[in-house]
């Protein structure tokens, strides 16, 4: 698969992905119940929630990453968010709600690997680990229910906002890079 | 009190390849020799309750005789090794049962089609060429990969050239091949790359509804597609006769393979009630079309 052909299946899995997360995320926060999946909701970011990797960013910052960097941060991110949804899929009481999260678990490693596929089709060395500090030894587990709710809600904040953002990473790394066909026909003329 | 065998038969229980040759080997025991007055020279081979004849067989040593098939599909179940001693009674000392196949074929024709099956749920089904009956108990098995990653197999139930794969997944190339194997050998299909959002046979549209306006040469269809966007776009066929008649007439392939949810039809006859249906595909024309839809009738208006 040539890199414009990757990248596209990428973000088309991407966008995939996001319709995929809402309806599950609707489904899962009615799970955790109120206040979780009231629409106004919108609670502080506690220190607990800087460990799943933020898809907040600044404007300018983001323009300026490079390819390289731009595709890292993808590849980091979903890689330690995975690993936290797979936490989220073990413990989920309702079999259709496991089901669904591991279905989509599945998908997310798919984007990891599609993001990997990317990467290595544009020559950049895959990043070795998940980014940011990783969790400190013996992060303690939420003390209480709320607060274990609370690190669920915003995993899923997240991952929405990530999805968002890596389909305008996507996007924009789809025009910088020309699918296959073009390439040969501009190479065809001597370009 | 238990009765000890005189002797066994090597090798034990084989599974044997059609056509091949075959030897076995009857060893009888040292201490029945010296009890029964036994030796190797007094063995009878016996197929079923067939004797073999004595040219196949061979006395290695005095308590050792062996049974040579040059063609095994001669074989069958017992094969057994039985004495006559002098002026007794023949007695049988052990007996094997022999199985006789063939090693599997290697897959062939291996071809997988998505079906939409709901809303937000896809199975994935292959079909392959088994190859040759083994006439022995051989397991197939349907894989699947990404790199990095495999799935669990799917293991054909009742059948021997199918199995369905339960949510699949999209937008990732997906290896696939079929394993064979039995007790004479395993047998691989050349592996299908593909993604399996190019193999798709969607639902057919939902909840189509035909609306007569004023003009007496019109109707509109309009219906539901049940496969997200995010998945495929869609291209359409639209069918249609005058209710009663035979022949179906097709609205022109270009003027629907974009997505839409709806599609006016001219040229009709006026006051005539006509009856519609329609199918849709992957927009770039990869995969399957669906089912026609269910057919609906609208009339339309008088001249």
């Amino acid at each position: 698969l040539g890199a414009g052909q990757s990248i596209q299946q990428t973000y088309d899995l991407t966008r995939y992905l996001e319709h995929q997360l809402r309806t599950l995320a609707g489904t899962y926060l009615n799970y955790l119940g109120p206040p979780f999946n009231e629409p106004d909701f919108n609670p502080p970011r506690l220190a607990r929630a800087e460990r799943v990797p933020s898809a907040t960013v600044d404007l300018d910052l983001w323009r300026g990453l490079t390819d390289n960097a731009r595709l890292a941060a993808n590849y980091r991110a979903y890689s330690r968010l995975l690993c936290y949804l797979r936490v989220l899929d073990g413990q989920v009481g309702t079999a259709e709600l496991r089901h669904r999260l591991a279905h989509f678990c599945a998908s997310l490693q798919g984007l990891v690997l599609s993001i990997g596929g990317v990467m290595s089709s544009l020559g950049y060395p895959l990043p070795a680990g998940p980014a940011g500090p990783p969790a400190p030894p013996g992060a303690p587990a939420a003390p209480n229910d709320f607060l274990k709710k609370m690190d669920d809600f915003w995993l899923l904040k997240e991952l929405q906002i990530w999805l968002w953002r890596s389909a305008k990473d996507f996007n924009r790394l789809k025009k910088k890079v020309p699918p296959a066909v073009v390439t040969l026909r501009l190479e065809a003329r001597g370009f | 009190g238990l009765v000890q065998s005189c002797g066994h038969i090597i090798p034990e229980s084989p599974v044997l390849a059609l056509g091949s040759n075959f030897t076995a080997l009857c060893i009888l025991n040292e201490s029945c020799l010296d009890f029964g007055n036994i030796y190797a020279s007094q063995i009878i081979w016996k197929i079923k309750n067939r004797v073999v004849p004595k040219e196949q067989y061979r006395e290695i040593n005095r308590t050792v005789s062996s049974v040579t098939f040059n063609d095994t599909s001669l074989l069958a179940t017992p094969l057994t090794c039985n004495i006559l001693a002098d002026g007794q009674i023949e007695q049988n000392i052990y007996g094997i049962t022999v199985t006789v196949g063939l090693a599997p074929e290697k897959p062939e024709n291996l071809s997988c089609i998505v079906h939409q099956m709901a809303r937000f749920t896809y199975d994935m089904t292959c079909t392959w060429n088994p190859g040759r009956h083994t006439f022995l108990d051989t397991q197939f098995r349907l894989r699947y990969s990404w790199p990095e990653e495999t799935f669990p197999d799917c293991i054909p139930k009742d059948v021997n050239n199918s199995c369905t794969i339960a949510d699949i997944q999209f937008f990732v190339n997906t290896e696939i091949w079929v394993e064979a194997a039995n007790a004479l050998g395993k047998a691989e299909s050349d592996p299908l790359v593909v993604d399996p959002v190019d193999i798709v046979k969607p639902l057919s549209p939902q909840n189509v509804s035909v609306s007569s306006g004023a003009l007496p040469n019109f109707l509109k269809l309009f219906w539901e597609n049940w496969i997200s966007d995010t998945v495929m776009t869609l291209k359409f066929n639209i069918r249609y006769k005058i209710v009663g008649d035979t022949d179906w007439m097709e609205v022109p392939l270009e003027d629907t393979a974009s997505p839409r949810t709806s599609f006016g039809i001219q040229g009709l006859r006026p006051y005539t009630k006509y009856v519609f249906s329609i199918r849709c595909m992957k927009e770039d024309g990869l995969g399957y079309w669906s089912d026609w839809s269910e057919e609906k009738t609208g009339i339309t208006a008088a001249d």
